[in-house]
């Protein structure tokens, strides 16, 4: 099928079928999964400078339809992402000046790239060991899931940073939390996103698990809520400059809106561990896609 | 602290129920989400691709609007559809 605006022929049972794996894999596990869509978007043919703007389009329709069931299970913490968002949008910033100031040496593929690798490995071990392990607790010590991760969670300790002003987040069951360790959550996650040049969903979702202590189905859905904020903001820019297809991403939200309507349905059927578990394998899968990218 | 009990389990009397809503979900909501795309394809693909070629700052605005219809909207008018006829 011929899409003009961007110039291709693409097959649009792809494309949908793209989106529709893409759009379990955010509505299941909150992510954007640009890191995903965005390559199989260039290997069917798309422009590059057509790949960015037209997943942020279709990741903000998914995006808003995995949010709002999320909202109708009780999932999405507003008053948490509404924070973040305040340190996110500065950190994108910080990351982007950072890519600014490494252009002149010529190789910031490559710098990004093996910190991309670095951080994803990082993130992914983590994740799996400690879902791992918190499963294991589960079965042999009888506690709640979450309470595993009150208790035994290494990041978790830094809620007790008591730093004033203070903010309660009775939807997550977070009593009183320091606002500056949820604006540092959001700026780290914001320099990552910006100096990776991806949405930050796979960042997010471990750092509010691990950093705040936000029970997993309220992080899959809060992050989630943010996408649509941050994705819907890029989808206008990105318009604006001409490097948005809506044929495609139309294409592409067909599945998605799809697929992201089961992923969220099956988050009502897997424990926290067990979604961060799964969760635990996509930063691999990033992280070895990335360096195919380097090495060819 | 007893282990919360979540509906995993198919032997759940509320899992059945469950997978009975959302499969009536998307029974609606995926030929919904399919047709709107065929009409968009079919009647606005040409003033489509004249507003990007203009360049005016509207095709930005639509595309945003466009995808919101998709996912939104249409995920309303599934629930409504859904209460409508009794099966919610």
């Amino acid at each position: 099928m011929e899409f003009p605006i961007a110039g291709v022929i693409v097959n649009p049972f792809l494309l949908a079928g793209t989106g529709f794996i893409v759009g379990i894999l955010g509505g299941f596990l909150g992510v954007g999964g640009g890191f995903l869509a965005g390559p199989l978007m260039f290997w069917a043919g798309v422009p590059i400078d057509f790949v960015v703007g037209t997943d942020l389009a279709h990741m903000t329709g998914k995006s808003l339809v995995a949010a709002r069931s999320h909202r109708a299970l009780g999932h999405v913490d507003i008053r948490l992402a509404m924070l973040m968002v305040l340190g996110t949008v500065p950190g994108v910033e910080i990351g982007a000046q950072i890519i600014e100031a490494l252009k002149p040496r010529g190789n910031t593929e490559q710098v990004v790239g093996i910190f991309y690798v670095i951080i994803l490995t990082l993130i992914g071990s983590f994740t799996a060991w400690e879902s791992m392990r918190t499963i294991r607790m589960k079965r042999t010590e009888h506690i709640d899931a979450q309470d595993a991760v009150e208790r035994k969670g290494l990041l978790y300790q830094s809620r007790l940073f008591r730093i004033p002003p203070f903010v309660s987040l009775p939807v997550s069951g977070v009593g009183e939390v320091s606002v500056w360790a949820i604006l540092f959550v959001g700026l780290l996650t914001g320099v990552l996103a910006g100096f990776l040049g991806v949405g930050g969903g796979f960042l997010r979702m471990p750092l509010m698990v691990y950093a705040l202590g936000i029970p997993t189905h309220v992080a899959v859905g809060t992050d989630l809520f943010e996408i649509v904020i941050s994705a819907g903001y890029g989808t206008l820019s990105h318009a604006l400059k001409g490097n948005v297809d809506v044929l495609i991403a139309l294409t592409m939200q067909t599945g998605a809106a799809i697929g992201a309507q089961i992923g969220v349905a099956a988050t009502r059927y897997v424990s926290g561990p067990g979604i961060r578990l799964i969760f635990s394998f996509l930063p691999f899968l990033a992280a070895a896609m990335v360096l195919l990218r380097i090495a060819f | 602290m007893p282990i919360k009990r979540k509906s995993n389990d198919p032997s759940d009397p509320s899992f059945k129920p469950l997978m009975r809503s959302l499969a009536l979900e998307l029974c609606i909501y995926a030929p919904l989400v399919t047709v709107y795309f065929i009409v968009v394809l079919h009647y606005a693909k040409e003033p489509l691709v004249q507003l990007y070629q203009e360049g005016s700052t509207s095709y930005a605005f639509i595309t945003l609007i466009l995808i919101l219809v998709q996912g939104v909207l249409l995920e309303v008018f599934t629930s409504w559809m859904l209460r409508r006829i009794g099966l919610r």
